[in-house]
């Protein structure tokens, strides 16, 4: 079977003012332990799959329109996008499914979308 | 910031959780405890770096190093932010030294352990805060998992751990951290402290007993550091060790397969963990000498009775009684009584036991509790007063605390056994 080559960018988003800095709310040190079982049985499942494992994004940056530079984070913007990664698929469904099993947090949200290849 | 070669290898069981305890108490000793909450948000960052970290690169030659290291840097960072920790410069400067260098040696780790635990029980910290304090800080418990455990609100136990805080924060004294023979005048509320916490897990109604054994097993960790180290190497660790072991080994056969709680009399003793009674006895065995009898004596003496017994009839019924009325001298209690009016029924029979419950005037804390009345109607039962037993038995079903015990009170109470 060849690897498929196609690429998809996974977008992690998440609700914009969701702060999780009150100590309550945080991860306590046992479950991190358990997201990690989780997240490294889904890095076996799909390790063929993952080309970058992207990074995460810190909040805030800028907006740049020409001239005009305003301050993030984007007040229109709902959802902010919280990290990215890149994953290799056959397929938009294939991809799906991978985001589908990656462990998440309460509310996270992935957009998957195929890269166009533009620049071959 | 790995070390490059990637381990697959799985990392223990409460692994983040425990280090979460190791790398407070180091951290708090360097910096000073009344800087606790700035450590414990960067050691919460550490453990959350590393959870994306190890997942991408796998875990690094040496996890706790790793951990130590990222936490110090996270610390100096947030110390270095802020200009009015200036005088925290030079244990800064010395923080950032010991990342370059062997970060920790098992000698110093223990000894920063329990130099938190007894700061955890300054006598200053309100009691019901002492235990919250050690939980979150030494355990690395959550909030949420806390009040699980403890079977209070959230909010209760986010109020304790202010107040716990705020205590530190006023003792002035350690900047510099005490030494341990310092605090050695604390031990019998570092013994009260763990004691607590292994009665949390061990008479919890949890029904899942994961939860309860979680706390347990925290005691016996943290009491056997203590027993291992010269602060606390006195014939009342060893006992107290010895009881958490001997109540411990018996853990798994207190529930039934549906998780119902058992009576002793009922409990398939071979499933009874041999070694733990083997170790609670060594214990108990090394206990038994200096000058004097304290009440974890009595209650280990009481439970090693129960371990060693062949079966519910053949336990030594007269030693029991005689421990309780021991036990009853160093710790005054009511509820000593009671306890001894029931091995005193196994002994010499109901009509002496109920004598001697008739002839104390129980406080209302008792004669309202369903511990009295459960015993009474039993007691009332077997000696053939129906309608007094039946009296009792109608009170201790409507107060028991939860679904299962209100289940074995009425299999036990019940007038026809087959029911």
């Amino acid at each position: 079977m060849t690897q498929p080559t196609q690429k998809y960018l996974f977008l992690h988003r998440s609700q914009a003012g969701q702060s999780t800095s009150a100590s309550d709310q945080r991860p306590s040190p046992e479950q991190m332990q358990a997201m990690m079982a989780k997240w490294n049985a889904w890095k076996d499942k799909f390790k063929d799959n993952i080309v970058d494992w992207g990074d995460k994004l810190k909040p805030g940056g800028k907006m740049v329109s020409g001239s005009t530079v305003s301050d993030g984070p984007f007040v229109e913007a709902k959802e902010i996008i919280g990290g990215f990664m890149i994953v290799t698929a056959a397929s938009l469904e294939e991809a799906v499914v991978i985001a589908q099993e990656m462990p998440g947090g309460p509310g996270a949200r992935i957009e998957v979308r195929e890269m166009a290849n533009a620049h071959m | 910031m790995t070390d490059g070669a990637e381990h697959t290898a799985v990392l223990v069981e409460h692994y983040f959780r425990h280090e979460y305890g190791r790398l407070v108490a180091q951290l708090a000793t360097k910096v000073g405890v009344r800087h606790v909450e700035l450590v414990e948000d960067a050691v919460q960052s550490a453990l959350a770096t590393a959870l994306t970290a190890w997942v991408v690169n796998g875990l690094p030659r040496d996890p706790s190093a790793w951990l130590y290291r990222v936490a110090c840097n996270h610390l100096v960072g947030v110390l270095r932010q802020d200009a009015g920790r200036l005088r925290l410069l030079s244990s800064t400067a010395e923080l950032e030294h010991t990342t370059e260098t062997t970060p920790y040696f098992a000698n110093e780790v223990r000894d920063d352990l329990l130099r938190m635990l007894f700061i955890c029980c300054d006598e200053a910290i309100p009691r019901e805060s002492r235990i919250v304090l050690a939980l979150k800080t030494l355990c690395g418990f959550s909030t949420p998992e806390i009040a699980l455990r403890l079977f209070t609100s959230e909010a209760n136990v986010h109020k304790r751990l202010q107040r716990a805080r705020e205590m530190l924060r006023a003792a002035a004294a350690d900047l510099s951290s005490p030494p341990l023979d310092a605090l050695q005048a604390r031990l019998a509320s570092v013994h009260e402290v763990l004691y607590l916490l292994f009665n949390e897990g061990y008479l919890s109604v949890h029904t899942e007993s994961a939860i309860r054994r979680e706390l347990c097993d925290e005691a016996i960790r943290l009491a056997t550091l203590l027993a291992e180290h010269t602060v606390g190497d006195v014939p009342e660790t060893f006992a107290l060790l010895a009881l958490m072991h001997l109540h411990a080994a018996r853990l798994a056969g207190r529930v039934d397969g549906a998780g119902g709680l058992l009576l002793l009399e009922e409990q398939d003793r071979a499933r009874w963990d041999r070694d733990q009674i083997r170790i609670g006895i060594a214990w108990l065995a090394r206990s038994a000498s200096g000058e004097r009898f304290s009440r974890y004596h009595a209650e280990a003496g009481i439970a090693a009775e129960h371990c060693l017994a062949p079966s519910f009839r053949d336990t030594r019924w007269e030693k029991i009684t005689e421990l309780y009325l021991l036990l009853d001298r160093v710790s005054p209690s009511p509820l000593h009584t009671l306890n001894r009016a029931i091995a005193i029924a196994e002994w010499q029979g109901v009509d002496a036991a109920l004598a001697l419950l008739d002839a104390i005037d129980p406080p209302a804390w008792l004669s309202t509790s369903y511990l009295w009345d459960a015993v009474l109607a039993d007691l009332c039962r077997r000696a053939g007063r129906d309608e007094v037993s039946h009296r009792h038995r109608e009170r201790a079903l409507s107060e028991a605390p939860s679904d299962a015990v209100r289940d074995l009170l009425r299999r036990r109470l019940s007038a026809d056994p087959d029911v």
